[in-house]
């Protein structure tokens, strides 16, 4: 009873809030489909009654849950406006910007997973909407680059898939295997090297 | 409201509305504006920053249509 009046103290927003945050690790360990409003409620302390007050249901929670990650979305306008940065400067600054983002919300990257499966379809929106400010970016500049003859021809379309699938590997990696594979680099020199690599795949000597 | 270059970046994720709002504006002179319309959500946020650090004037934020307008005044 004690427990219960404490938890009674939080006002509307503070309740909403700790329903968003229990209701994240839930879906990041299960996904949509493995988690119930009962084990929702259950980690919580509250009635179902109070959660219908603040989602009206498991799929408004669910999408509170990807709106509250959408805000804390990465800039990278710190990144982009420095003063003659190029191609290759913009690409690792973006990528430390987003590969430190995930280290610090490992949530985010289960929620992705598990999105994969599902076939949620806001889910997957969300995610590769996340992930096209590097195809896109990658695209349109390896398009100019193309054309001002400064690289080879090639399908860039190809080329921001594998930068994609490089960085989501890594990360999958650091994240959220327990391996020895390259347990003697940090995340940050995977990347610096991976970047290398990929820089070599477009402007072959 | 009147402007001298105009910047179509629908469709695209930020940062390649700023790279290109950027570039766009090192064509311009000072007090030149340039318009730039955009999809992206983040991108509200992102101009504001952009203007804030590079001292150049964000004359207007505006949502139409599901595309954002934004007016920014070369410093």
């Amino acid at each position: 009873m004690q427990e219960a009046s404490t938890t009674k103290r939080l006002s509307a927003e503070d309740r909403r809030a700790s329903i968003i945050e229990a209701a994240k690790h839930l879906f990041a360990r299960s996904g949509f489909h493995g988690v119930s409003i009962d084990q929702i409620v259950k980690e919580v302390g509250v009635s179902p009654a109070i959660l219908y007050r603040h989602f009206k249901s498991k799929e408004e929670l669910y999408e509170a849950v990807l709106h509250e990650f959408s805000c804390t979305r990465e800039s990278y306008v710190e990144t982009v406006v420095a003063d003659d940065i190029g191609f290759e400067q913009v690409l690792r600054g973006m990528t430390r910007v987003f590969v430190t983002s995930i280290i610090n919300q490992p949530d985010l990257l289960k929620m992705e997973m598990h999105s994969q499966l599902e076939g949620h379809v806001a889910s997957q929106e969300f995610f590769l909407n996340r992930w096209k400010s590097f195809t896109d970016y990658i695209e349109y500049n390896l398009t100019e680059l193309i054309n001002q003859k400064k690289i080879q021809p090639m399908n860039v379309e190809a080329a921001s898939l594998i930068y994609q699938g490089m960085i989501r590997e890594v990360l999958l990696l650091k994240c959220l295997r327990s391996t020895n594979r390259l347990i003697e680099m940090t995340i940050d020199e995977i990347v610096d090297e991976i970047i290398n690599l990929f820089l070599k795949i477009i402007t072959p000597a | 409201m009147s402007f001298d270059a105009e910047l179509d970046a629908k469709g695209l994720n930020c940062p390649l509305p700023i790279l290109r709002a950027k570039k766009a504006i090192g064509e311009l002179s000072s007090g030149q504006v340039l318009k730039i319309v955009a999809t992206d959500p983040g991108s509200v946020k992102d101009f504001e920053a952009f203007c804030k650090q590079t001292g150049n004037q964000l004359l207007s934020s505006a949502e139409a249509g599901g595309a954002f307008e934004f007016m920014i005044k070369k410093s």
